[in-house]
């Protein structure tokens, strides 16, 4: 059943990530099987050779131990990586914590919204950046944190800031981070056992093809280099539309949160164009906007759909106004519209 | 055997479908009356200010004693509304009766620049901000529900678990709905 709200957008979208961070495993899968294929036709394997269904069928047939073997490294992978993820962003970002009595009106945003859902308040940073765009950070309870840029504090208006909050915080209430770790750790092994295909073959191409004793060689290995090449392409395709799903989700958390559609469409024409921040790709994934440098293709490779579709999301399942792309004019800051919210006279 | 394998992966795959169903008109259901809970904050909110508005108005405005009355007896009908039809018809009144409060309100300098008048119809103003947002949430939440319900396999079954009828949106009159849509309501002042 097709999306007819705001809630069936969410759940198709969630189920929609469900399938996609399983095909992960499936693929490490493919690459494994791929890898033994290239394993067998330059002759490191046994018993090869028969013919060139026989050997497919026998290598297949060694999947049910390097499998386990596969995600046993991968677990021990991700261990590692998990531990590891939290202290790499905080080292990388150079945001600064602040407390309510430095920034009274934008912790207590952030404090109601994380009230409303009955939330510990994650723990507010600052980056004293000119770009507009804000990010989630943090695997536990305990140790989330949201960061806004400096120059979205200064442009947005109070509703719009507690939009790209909501935003933000429907990220930690999903557990978003966590999931694009989980993706990209399985991306980096598939490309990491990519590469060392490539450099196998690379290193080994002229020496081993003399005492190849396979005479399936060349079809094995091609057929294995097509595993890896698409478990390697796909691989970096399913992470990127894992996280554009997940925005999808998390603008659409931002309406059930405030119940504004129209502050959360207004901030995202504000923040377009205008969001370039610099960071290791863990983290760009979580960024409130982050477009590619250059146009790729139709977005395959994006972390984030374009601003256009989000929008275009908005206004289908959130009923919500668009005003049209944002002239950048000298906005009020949030704490000045909450001066001007008293009526004058007249 | 082979037959009743089949049977059974059939009757294993409807239940999972009318379990799904089920489950997924409960959510939005609960959703729906969840955010109607949120417009009644708001309404709450804006009937207890209204006795102390009453009476700041009351010092300045002594010959609005008409405006003020249906003021208060709006309010009094909004208290004591307890279904959802009556309480959308309350509130549209006290909506109207307020509105001409401050439309009247204006012929009064020293009323205006009473800081307890400001300071009233300031806080009126952005609650009716918020329950203008609260309402538009609540009727996509209803125009959810009811288009879920409706569709196919739902609709099927959605009777027997007592989800045989449309969820009643949060109306504000016909000729209201198009302009409220088409922009939310302003207090101007």
């Amino acid at each position: 059943m097709g999306a007819v709200g705001l809630q069936t957008h969410i759940w198709a979208n969630n189920t929609r990530s469900v399938i996609l961070l399983v095909t992960f495993p499936i693929l490490l899968i493919g690459m494994v099987y791929g890898v033994e294929l290239i394993l067998m036709g330059m002759g490191f394997l046994p018993n090869s050779g028969k013919g060139l269904g026989d050997d497919m069928a026998l290598a297949a047939s060694w999947l049910g131990a390097t499998i386990p073997l596969a995600l046993g490294i991968a677990a021990v992978w991700f261990a590692i990586a998990y531990f590891g993820s939290q202290a790499m962003v905080d080292a990388l970002t150079g945001a600064r914590k602040v407390e309510r009595k430095t920034e009274p009106e934008l912790y207590n945003l952030l404090e109601n919204l994380a009230i409303s859902r009955g939330l510990r308040t994650p723990t507010l940073r600052v980056i004293d950046n000119d770009s507009l765009n804000a990010f989630a950070t943090g695997l536990h309870e305990g140790q989330y944190s949201i960061t806004v840029t400096r120059g979205l504090v200064q442009q947005l208006t109070r509703d719009e800031l507690e939009a790209v909050l909501a935003h933000e915080l429907t990220h930690v209430i999903n557990k978003d981070v966590r999931t694009m770790v989980i993706a990209s750790i399985f991306a980096g092994i598939i490309s990491v056992l990519a590469e060392m295909v490539f450099r196998a073959l690379l290193y080994s191409g002229g020496r081993r093809r003399s005492n190849d004793d396979n005479k399936n060689a060349m079809p094995l290995i091609l057929i294995g280099i097509a595993f890896a090449v698409i478990g390697f392409v796909l691989a970096l395709v399913i992470r990127m539309m894992l996280s554009r799903t997940r925005e999808y989700v998390a603008d659409a958390g931002a309406v059930e949160l405030t119940k504004n559609p129209d502050a959360m469409i207004s901030a995202l024409r504000k923040v377009e164009g205008r969001s370039s921040l610099k960071g290791p790709d863990e983290l760009q994934q979580m960024f409130l906007d982050n477009q590619p440098d250059g146009v790729g293709l139709e977005g395959l490779f994006a972390s984030h759909p374009p601003i256009e579709k989000r929008i275009e999301a908005l206004k289908k399942f959130g009923g919500g106004r668009d005003p049209g792309p944002w002239s950048g004019e000298a906005a009020p800051s949030y704490a000045a519209s909450y001066e001007t919210s008293v009526p004058s006279a007249g | 055997m082979i037959t009743w394998i089949i049977i059974g992966v059939v009757v294993l795959v409807l239940l999972f479908i009318v379990v799904g169903g089920y489950n997924k008109l409960v959510a939005l259901d609960q959703r729906a009356d969840q955010s109607f809970a949120d417009i009644d904050v708001q309404l709450k909110q804006r009937q207890d200010l209204i006795p102390n508005l009453v009476e700041t108005v009351k010092g300045y405005a002594t010959h609005e004693r008409g405006t003020l009355d249906a003021v208060t007896q709006a309010r009094a009908a909004a208290a004591g509304a307890t279904s959802v039809n009556d309480k959308v018809q309350a509130e549209n009144m006290l909506t109207g009766a307020l509105g001409r409060l401050f439309a009247v309100s204006e012929a009064y300098p020293d009323l205006k620049a009473n800081t307890n008048f400001q300071q009233l119809s300031a806080e009126i103003s952005d609650i009716e901000n918020k329950l203008a947002a609260a309402r538009r949430f609540f009727n996509s939440a209803v125009s959810e529900f009811n288009a879920v319900r409706r569709q196919f396999p739902t609709v099927l079954f959605a009777g027997l678990f007592g989800f045989g009828s449309d969820k009643p949106f949060f109306d504000v009159g016909e000729g209201d709905r198009a302009a409220m849509n088409a922009a939310p309501p302003q207090v101007k002042f």
